[in-house]
């Protein structure tokens, strides 16, 4: 299957010229940034702040009550939302107080089976928030470093870490499109996004410029074996959001693993964008960049 | 694989490595099988996968260096305190002691002066004016100034530059300078004109208020709760096994503290409980005594019923007989007769300061600071703020480590079938899987090790590090198949030191990118960042290396066979 995925990106790539190439990710990456600017016009945040970023209370437990009666039941408290997930409910509160609080936990806990309750202050979770915020930006220009160190020759340095951040963009667009929230979770996974999808992008850089033979041949040759590692990469994620998600669907003593889920699902997003701007984006500036010095290098 | 070449790869010194490092994993995990408890390991488990609730708390309070003029602070507190407008007469500062004269129309007793705590003091009266000589230093009048408006207790510390008080409750540098500004102070600013001034606590309020809980713990007898400090403002306690209702009320719920006094014999009479006692300070040591003691103070009522009960009980004409004991939650902490000049004095007034002495030597310096943990009943020295908090059943986690493993096993299952839909040789899929499960294997061993405790974020963690690692399988693969076949020794050599040059940089990027995770170390990323670039190094520096010799010499194997 994905020999047949190879061979069509090869095809496409060797039809198309390095204008054309670099359109599709670049109109791509820019509607992201204008999703991601619409979001944080509306919100204040590029993405939608989940509880463990705005302070709350997340609820889960397995019952058999509807949505409404649980709806019903917990009126006192300042309820945001309440959804079903095979055989658990899982209710997130707003910031209350601390007696609020203790009512609340010792109710649930009382009441329920196989309870997981997860609680953030206001205060603490601005503060994970600039953390979030700090780490990924530190994250990537440490990432914008390396590559650098490298490569040592600036324009393909440049277009590794042009792709890093279109992938990363592109996964955040994403995620406001389908309503996942920023969690721990999803930046652990943006950040992961970070340090997985240069892998494609060295492997291809290092291929082009280090050996003989010419930059088309090179991409092919990269092309098979960075799409093999993408695809097996891709496909133990795959698994892991079915497990992590759908699980719960075959049997009813398997629950949803929300941690798992939301980092497996951006990652999927994350490393489909990077396959687009590895083998289209970063291929096409690489494919000029060389084409344009390689006289002189043909000399020496 | 034949038996020659097996002798000749273990030979190899990455080999012998690798070989090392399984069997050291395989020794930490211990994986064993019992009837009653099934499959076990020594691995450790976080609480999400092995059930319990966990607490994050903030330290509330302030440090900050104060100043202020001494009348305008002993006008002001004498206001907040007795509701009396004084007027300043004179102030006297020296070095070691400040001298406020104050006059008012109102009498004013020993007994009230007394009771503000804040020293020495001469009072007369004459025409209708009560006139005060009030002997005091500027770090108790600050202290008790912001102690009494805020309701909380301040500590004065003498450090190189000055003196530092500890704000024990939260306030904000407005506040603060607001709260100084009404006694002609302000907060005092460095060098560079900044304030001096922090939020928080200072780092031994941090570990008195982390010994509190943990003595609070240890004595509910749940010995195995980790109480960590995390940074000098934050507490996270993990309770295993303990629900989070439960766990709130043991942390939040000070203990029973009683004061008895004896009767005769065994039998005492009830004084106060913990609730009257209205501030316990830091341990000091008397040096005309020679006794370490811990200073307390009465409210009110507690004073008079001291007072009355020593009186009833006989103890202020027979102190050695009749003990004043101290209890928490029902268990002995200390029991001493009370001084003869306390007995002498409280005969007449109520005493609201008092000092519990333990004696002279070391131990009863320990004895001192055990007591003063005690006499504050468990309550905590600082308010605390609920920053966080959370709860897993055992049930819950229990499934989802069933499901985690199930996950980790599928993906690797799907994994193999990319692998051999795409080489099409279980040459290659077997050492490529094969290596990847000994990563696996050598995490856990790590993990074990270190006594690290795997949760949900180290379980990613480690299926992110597979992910990352099957990739670099399939770089070297390539690398060393490029064209199809097995090249020449001296072009294989070349073509694996550029494989692990790109899989080298490919880890760089890795380790760069998590490493934000490892040194802010918030929540549970903390884990999943150190269980990636663990997995990273060990693929790294251990596996894929063996990796690479292992399939050259299967794939020449193979084609000496053809």
């Amino acid at each position: 299957m994905e020999v047949g995925l190879t061979e069509r990106l090869d095809s496409f790539v060797r039809k198309h010229n390095d204008r054309q190439l670099a359109a599709v990710p670049i109109a791509i990456f820019v509607i992201s940034l204008l999703i991601l600017a619409f979001v944080f016009a509306t919100s204040g945040a590029p993405v939608k702040l989940g509880m463990e970023f705005k302070g709350g209370t997340m609820v889960s437990v397995a019952t058999e009550e509807s949505v409404s009666f649980i709806e019903q039941k917990y009126t006192d408290y300042p309820i945001t939302d309440v959804r079903q997930a095979g055989s658990r409910v899982i209710i997130q509160f707003g910031p209350m107080n601390d007696e609020l609080q203790q009512e609340l936990v010792t109710d649930v806990i009382d009441s329920y089976e196989s309870v997981e309750i997860s609680q953030i202050g206001p205060v603490y979770g601005e503060s994970l928030q600039k953390q979030a915020v700090k780490a990924v930006i530190i994250s990537f220009i440490g990432m914008a470093i390396v590559v650098f160190l490298i490569f040592k020759t600036f324009v393909p340095s440049l277009a590794v870490v042009v792709s890093a951040l279109s992938d990363i963009v592109i996964a955040a667009a994403f995620m406001n499109i389908v309503g996942i929230e920023l969690s721990l979770g999803t930046v652990a996974a943006l950040l992961m996004l970070i340090g997985y999808s240069v892998d494609s992008d060295i492997l291809l850089t290092t291929r082009v410029l280090k050996r003989r033979g010419s930059p088309q041949e090179n991409i092919t040759n990269a092309m098979h074996t960075g799409v093999t590692m993408t695809t097996t990469t891709l496909a133990a994620l795959v698994v892991m959001y079915l497990v992590s998600t759908y699980a719960y669907l075959l049997s009813s003593s398997l629950s949803q693993i929300t941690l798992l889920s939301n980092i497996s699902i951006v990652l999927i997003f994350g490393l489909v964008a990077d396959m687009m701007n590895t083998w289209m984006l970063n291929t096409s500036i690489l494919r000029w960049h060389v084409t344009s010095v390689g006289t002189r290098r043909r000399k020496a | 694989m034949r038996d020659d070449e097996k002798q000749s790869i273990f030979k190899d010194i990455r080999v012998i490595v690798f070989i090392l490092a399984i069997l050291g994993s395989i020794i930490f995990i211990h994986p064993g099988y019992s009837s009653e408890e099934g499959f076990t390991t020594n691995l450790n488990y976080g609480l999400d996968l092995e059930g319990g609730s966990w607490l994050q708390l903030k330290l509330q309070g302030a440090v900050a260096q104060l100043d202020a003029e001494s009348g305008l602070l002993v006008k002001e507190i004498v206001n907040i305190n007795l509701a009396q407008d004084v007027e300043i007469a004179s102030v006297d500062e020296t070095d070691d002691d400040i001298a406020v004269t104050f006059t008012s129309e109102q009498i004013l007793t020993n007994n009230q002066m007394d009771q503000l705590g804040l020293g020495q003091t001469t009072i007369s009266r004459s025409n209708n004016v009560t006139t005060v000589i009030l002997h005091s230093s500027k770090e108790t009048l600050i202290s008790t100034y912001i102690g009494d408006s805020l309701k909380a207790e301040v500590l004065p510390t003498l450090i190189s530059d000055g003196v530092e008080y500890e704000i024990r409750t939260a306030i904000t540098e407005e506040e603060l300078e607001e709260l100084m500004a009404k006694v002609g102070g302000s907060i005092v600013t460095d060098l560079n004109g900044n304030a001096i001034y922090k939020e928080g606590v200072t780092t031994e309020t941090r570990d008195m208020t982390k010994d509190i809980l943990s003595d609070k713990l240890n004595s509910l007898g749940l010995k195995d709760i980790p109480v960590k400090t995390v940074g000098d403002d934050y507490i996270l306690i993990d309770f295993a096994g303990i629900d989070l209702a439960t766990a709130k009320n043991i942390a939040e719920k000070p203990g029973k503290f009683e004061i008895r006094i004896i009767t005769q014999g065994n039998e005492s009479e009830h004084v106060l409980y913990g609730d009257e006692i209205e501030s316990v300070s830091i341990v000091g040591y008397q040096e005309d005594g020679g006794q370490w003691y811990v200073p307390f103070t009465l409210t009110d009522e507690g004073a008079l019923a001291l007072q009355r009960v020593a009186i009833e009980t006989g103890a202020t004409q027979d102190p050695m007989s009749h003990n004043l004991v101290m209890y928490l939650d029902e268990n002995e902490v200390y029991s001493a007769p009370l001084s003869y000049s306390a007995a002498e004095r409280l005969a007449t007034t109520p005493i609201y300061s008092w000092q519990a002495s333990t004696g002279p030597d070391d131990d009863s310096k320990a004895q001192a600071e055990e007591l003063q943990i005690h006499l504050r009943a468990g309550a905590l020295p600082v308010n605390v703020e609920l920053m966080g908090s959370g709860h897993v059943d055992a049930t819950l986690g229990q499934q989802f480590k069933t499901q985690a493993v199930i996950a980790g096993l599928l993906a690797l299952l799907a994994v193999a079938f990319v692998i051999f839909s795409k080489y099409h040789k279980p040459a290659i899929l077997i050492p490529m899987v094969g290596t990847s499960i000994s990563e696996v294997i050598m995490i856990l061993g790590f993990a074990a090790a270190i006594g690290w405790q795997l949760d949900l974020a180290s379980i990613a963690g480690i299926i992110a590090a597979i992910g990352t690692g099957i990739d670099h399988l399939v770089i070297i693969t390539d690398e060393v198949l490029y064209e199809g076949k097995l090249p020449p020794r001296k072009v294989y050599l070349s073509r694996i030191t550029k494989a692990f040059g790109i899989i080298f940089a490919a880890s760089a990027t890795t380790i760069i990118a998590m490493s934000p995770l490892v040194v802010m170390g918030f929540g549970a990323l903390k884990g999943f960042a150190i269980t990636t670039i663990v997995g990273v190094l060990i693929g790294i520096l251990i596996a894929r290396p063996v990796y690479g010799k292992v399939i050259h010499e299967v794939l020449a194997a193979e084609a000496a066979e053809e």
